[in-house]
Parts: C-alpha cells; structure tokens; sequence
C-alpha cells in the first residue's frame, strides 16, 4: 500500500513536470502547427542558461528565471522573424527540415559552448525529504510543482482571456480573416514562437534545478513533450497537464509494478492507443486544419 | 653570386622543410562516445589519449614519425561505432583502434578489426564475453566484470557485510553484465537478492525505483552505472531518505561525480580500477600532468585512455612497422607500467597483473579502503 501511494506521488509530481515541459511545445506545435523539433534543445539551453546565471553569475534563483524567459522569449521571436518566417506559407516539409536542422544546430552548438558535463541549477529551496505520511517528496519539487501549475493557469488566461490571446486565436485559425480584420499577424507568429521558446527555457531552468541540464539530452525532452502533447490534444493546456500527468502516473506505475527497464516504450503505447481511440487527442476540438 | 646562393640556401631550406612536414604521421583511430549520456565519460577518455600523444610526441613519436589522433564520435553505440571504424579505417587509414568505450559497441567493432587485420584495444569495456570470442585483435587492457567481481565480492560480504542485496544497472550489455557477474559472486558468499532493476541511460527522475528498493527491504545496493545515472540516483536516494549503503562499479570516484551529486556522495563504495589518490610515483606524476594540462583530477577514463595509447604505442615501437599484424604479435608481449600498475595480456588479450581499488567518498575524497591485484 505504501507502495502504491508513493508510485502515484511520484507519478503526479513527474506528470506535472512532464507537462511543464511540454507547455512551449503546445504552443508552437498546438496552435502554429510548426513541428518543433527543436523543443528540447530550446528547454536545455534554458537550463544551461539557468546555470550560468545562478552558479558562475551568481544571481538569485528568481531574478535568473525572470532573465532566462526573457532572454529565450527575445531569442524565440528572433528564431521565428529571421527562419520560421521564411517557410510559413510553404510545405509542412520545408517547416518540417528546417526545424530538425535547428534541434542539430542548437544541440552541437550547447555543446561547443558547454561541454559535454551535466550542469544544476542552483535552487533556495531544500533538497532534503519531506514526509507525508508514508510518502516521501521534496521541498524544491513540491515548489516546481506549484510553480508550474502557475504558469499554466497563466498561460491559459493569456490566451483564452487577452485581447492578445483572442488575436493569437484568430491569426491560427484563419490567417487571411484575421488579417483583413486588422491583426498583425507576423507580430503575433513572432510572440507565439517567442512564448512557447521562453516556456521551453522556463521549463528547462526550473527542472534543471532538481535534475540536471546537459547538452545532449534535448532529443529525449521533445520525444516526451510530443507524446504529451499529442496525448492532450494540440495547443490546449488543459489537456498538456492531463497528458502529462497520464503519462506520468502510467510510467510510475509500470515502473513499480512490472519493470523500470521498459518505461520509457509507455508513452508511445499511450500515443498508439490515443491514435486508435481518440485521433485529435484527449482535449482537443475536432476541428478541419487550415 | 651571394644573391643566387642566398636563393639556392632559402629554396634548399624551403625543401627540407616541405620534406619534414610530408613525413606522415602515424594515426591511430579513437571511437569514443562524444555525444549522449555518457559522452562526458568518452570525454574524459579521448583527454587521456591527448595527453598520452602528446607526450610521446614531445619525446619524438614513434619510428622517427609524430602520432596523430583521428576521433569519431560512436555515441556508445552499436552501429554508428562500427561506421566510425569503417571510416577510420578507409579514409583516415589508421593504423590501430582504439574504442569503443560502451562494451555493446565494442562488441560490434570487433569484428571489423578483425577483418580489416587491425588491432582494436579497449580500456573501459567491461562485459567478460568480450575476451571470450576468440578474436586475436581484440585486447582489453582494463579489468572485466567477472574479474571485478571476484576480487570485490569477498570484501563486500566480509568487511562492509552486506547481506540482502539490490542491483541496480543500467540496462545494456555492461550493466547487465554486471549484474550477472557481481550476483553470481555475492550469492556463492551467502548474500541474497533482494530487487533487480534495469534502467535506461539518460534516466533523470529515480522516484520510482527508489520506492521499489525502500519496499524491497535490501541492506545494500550494487549498482553498475556510469557518472550522470549515477549521480543523479544517489541525489535522488539523498532526497528520498534512503539510508543504505551503495556500491558502484562504473565511474563512481571521479571529480565530475562527487561535483554533481554534492553532499550525496558522501559514504558511496565504489571499485574502481583507478582512483587518483593512488599513491604509486607513476600516478603521481600522471596526476600532476593530468592537472596542468586539464585543470582537475584524472578519472578512471582519463588513465584508460592514457595506458591505452602507451600500450598500443610502445607495441607499435617494438614492432617497428605499421603493419597491422606485427602490432598484433608486438601486443602479445605487452608489460607496461602504468599509473595504476602493471599490464601484460594473457592469451585471450586480457590484461592482468594491474590493481583495482575499493574507495569510499570521504567529504569529496575518494579515499582507499582495500586494494585487490588482477589475476590472469
């Protein structure tokens, strides 16, 4: 019993986590329907950028993370001005290589810059056990937890809530209307992409502090943020936290009760079971794509 | 006339110079893991091979030529370590192999040394099947599971007593390897198995794992993982207010480490077939090059690479030839002194004859607590 309620903490505060870093991706794969590749290396940069601010710099946890989304948002918009830009109106392909070719670059040129050596984040909050109950966590991860659920609902609000947001709406679900109503839309292709690369570096900053950021480890981060992406439905939120706890309880539990050296095949049978059951994923409208 | 013989000496002198340069090099091919989880550990290997270039270079090479290094990145593994041999071998025309660090891959190099008449040497891996396919290029020259475990198992049950034991690894040739070797050892002690779990590499989050062994009831935990699994585990097992005693074999001593997992490491047994605090002269002054050069403490990986090339080169030397058959035959007869003592290889090409250390992490000191000599 005590097992089991411990496998199912874990899951949920892994769920968490694994929705977090599967925010950004929504974003920009859920709602602008630009094939990230580069997910997971703009989650690592994030965190290396993390621990260059709290461990060579010095700054204090906060004022690092406020600069980390900041820097990566700026950066994100850059990415989509100079390369994204250039291929919206053409094959999914073209997108499609242009985003491998990013992940490539971005992930060699982490590790032209930071060597191959796994970095921590410095964090204000103890590491140290914490019980409920039978059930053991940690300070700092009940922080990211709360932290996360944050920047959810933060989300959330901006775009259902915002008049940004409604632009935000309106640019991805019609393009040419949205236009003719008076929307800039390349200014908001370029936020979009900012905010979803300033999630990405969020995520990789706050996760870096309880597990560590290494260049090489990107490709696994977006494999796992697409299944859970995929799992909740394209660009909602609702459905990245559903997904993600899914994902992570499913794990926990397998992981308990039958064998750890597996785990990681669990999220691509919950894909192919998704894929069969429900196409358009757990949250998301049916709806024709543009 | 002084202006034509002032053209003849600088157009005279530009040729010897043209003729030094042309004078091949002697390449030697690397295949380490530069990329993925384990690429700090490959790492660490190809600056110990630098290093042993470099000074063998500045004492003139070898036959009169310098030695270069051609590296590729095998990533740990199978089937990109063998295209990296094959390119090595094809374009770069090495001479000998050096590689490829994860045993998986190494397996699957072996035979294209064998058909290229190249021979191949590793200084890391471990899975004792390695030695047992009957390929003469293959020589290893570092300890193999079965070898570590016979030397560890007595200790581990008689001077740490550890009775009911979990083995943790990760889940490749290596890991379970092992596994396989370590249970084997311990159960013929009387020590029993509590749990067996295998993890993937580049695992980050150990929770559940951890819960498993807190249920399991283990008065110990073996573990076979290398630097980044590893540390994040017994953070994790930190965090998670286990109370055990751990033992790792992989690279459990090493700077890069006791860095990352912090207060945790504090306790950990590790067997290694190299600690730095070694107290032979040879590792000392290994140690003191080691750190001018790189700026921290060699590891076990960084002495793999380093013997690794002074072995292959001194063979290369006796040889007298690049020829890849004499190098093999020169190899036969290897004794080299190391920092970590002295290698021979038997007939298999298993080295033997050098010394594995127990250390426990001591406030960040992996400090020596019993020493065991391989024995052929």
């Amino acid at each position: 019993m005590d097992l089991l309620l411990q496998l199912l903490a874990n899951g949920l505060v892994n769920g968490t986590f694994y929705a977090l870093s599967a925010l950004g991706l929504t974003l920009v794969f859920g709602l602008m329907r630009v094939v990230n590749f580069a997910h997971g290396e703009m989650y690592v940069i994030g965190g290396l950028l993390g621990w260059v601010l709290t461990g060579v710099v010095g700054l204090d946890f906060f004022t690092s993370l406020a600069v980390v989304v900041f820097g990566m948002g700026v950066a994100g918009w850059l990415i989509d001005r100079v390369l994204v830009s250039r291929v919206r109106d053409q094959d999914e392909e073209v997108g499609l290589l242009l985003m491998i070719g990013l992940s490539i670059f971005l992930a060699n040129s982490a590790l032209l810059v930071f060597g191959t050596t796994p970095r921590r984040v410095l964090s204000p909050f103890p590491t140290k056990p914490f019980f409920l109950g039978p059930v053991v966590v940690t300070q700092s991860r009940l922080f990211v937890v709360a932290l996360c659920a944050a920047l959810i609902v933060a989300a959330h609000l901006l775009i259902q809530k915002t008049a940004l947001g409604q632009a935000m709406r309106a640019t991805f679900q019609d393009a040419m209307a949205a236009r003719l109503a008076g929307i800039r839309t390349e200014g908001i292709y370029g936020f979009t992409f900012g905010l979803g690369t300033a999630l990405a570096g969020a995520a990789g900053t706050l996760l870096g502090s309880i597990y560590v950021a290494e260049p090489t480890n990107g490709g696994l981060i977006s494999l796992k943020a697409f299944v859970v992406v995929i799992l909740g439905g394209l660009g909602s939120f609702a459905g990245a936290i559903t997904g993600g706890l899914i994902l992570g309880v499913t794990e926990a539990l397998w992981g308990g009760f039958v064998s750890t050296n597996s785990v990681d095949a669990i999220g691509f049978a919950l894909v192919i079971v998704m894929l069969l059951v429900r196409p358009y994923g757990l949250f998301s409208k049916r709806g024709e794509r543009p | 006339m002084l202006l034509r013989t002032i053209l003849i000496g600088a157009a005279s002198a530009m040729l010897i110079s043209a003729a030094q340069a042309q004078t091949p090099t002697v390449k030697i091919g690397l295949i380490q893991p530069l990329t993925g989880s384990v690429a700090d550990d490959g790492t660490a290997d190809v600056n110990g091979e630098k290093l042993a270039v470099e000074e063998r270079n500045a004492r003139g090479g070898v036959l009169g030529r310098q030695i270069e290094l051609a590296i590729e990145d095998g990533q740990c593994k199978p089937a990109i370590s063998v295209n990296a041999a094959e390119k090595l071998i094809q374009r770069d025309k090495v001479v000998a192999l050096s590689g490829a660090f994860c045993s998986s891959a190494t397996l699957a190099v072996m035979p294209v040394a064998e058909n290229n008449k190249l021979p191949l040497i590793t200084g890391v891996s471990s899975n004792p099947q390695l030695t047992e396919k009957g390929n003469h290029w293959f020589f290893r020259a570092d300890e193999n599971d079965a070898l570590l475990a016979k030397a560890f198992a007595k200790i581990l049950t008689q001077q740490i007593h550890l009775k009911k034991v979990a083995y943790v690894a990760v889940n490749d040739d290596f890991g379970r390897g092992a596994v396989d070797q370590f249970e084997k050892a311990m159960t013929e002690l009387g020590a029993t198995t509590a749990m067996k779990e295998y993890f993937e590499h580049g695992t980050t989050d150990f929770y559940t794992l951890l819960a498993k062994l807190k249920a399991s009831g283990a008065d110990g935990v073996f573990m076979a993982t290398e630097t980044q699994d590893g540390s994040i585990f017994v953070k994790q097992k930190a965090e998670f207010g286990l109370d055990l005693k751990v033992f790792g074999v992989g690279s459990w001593a090493t700077d890069d480490f006791i860095t990352l997992a912090g207060s945790a490491s504090e306790g950990i047994y590790a067997a290694v077939p190299y600690a730095y605090t070694m107290t032979t002269p040879e590792n000392k002054a290994f140690v003191e090059t080691y750190k001018a050069r790189y700026k921290g403490s060699p590891g076990e990986y960084s002495v793999a690479g380093y013997n690794v090339i002074n072995i292959l080169v001194d063979a290369i030397a006796r040889a007298g030839s690049t020829d890849g058959e004499k190098i093999r035959e020169a190899l036969t007869k290897t004794d080299f002194v190391g920092p970590n003592g002295r290698f021979q290889f038997d007939e298999k090409g298993q080295a033997y004859g050098f010394s594995v250390v127990l250390v426990q992490i001591t406030k960040g000191i992996p400090i020596v607590a019993a020493s065991a000599t391989i024995e052929p």
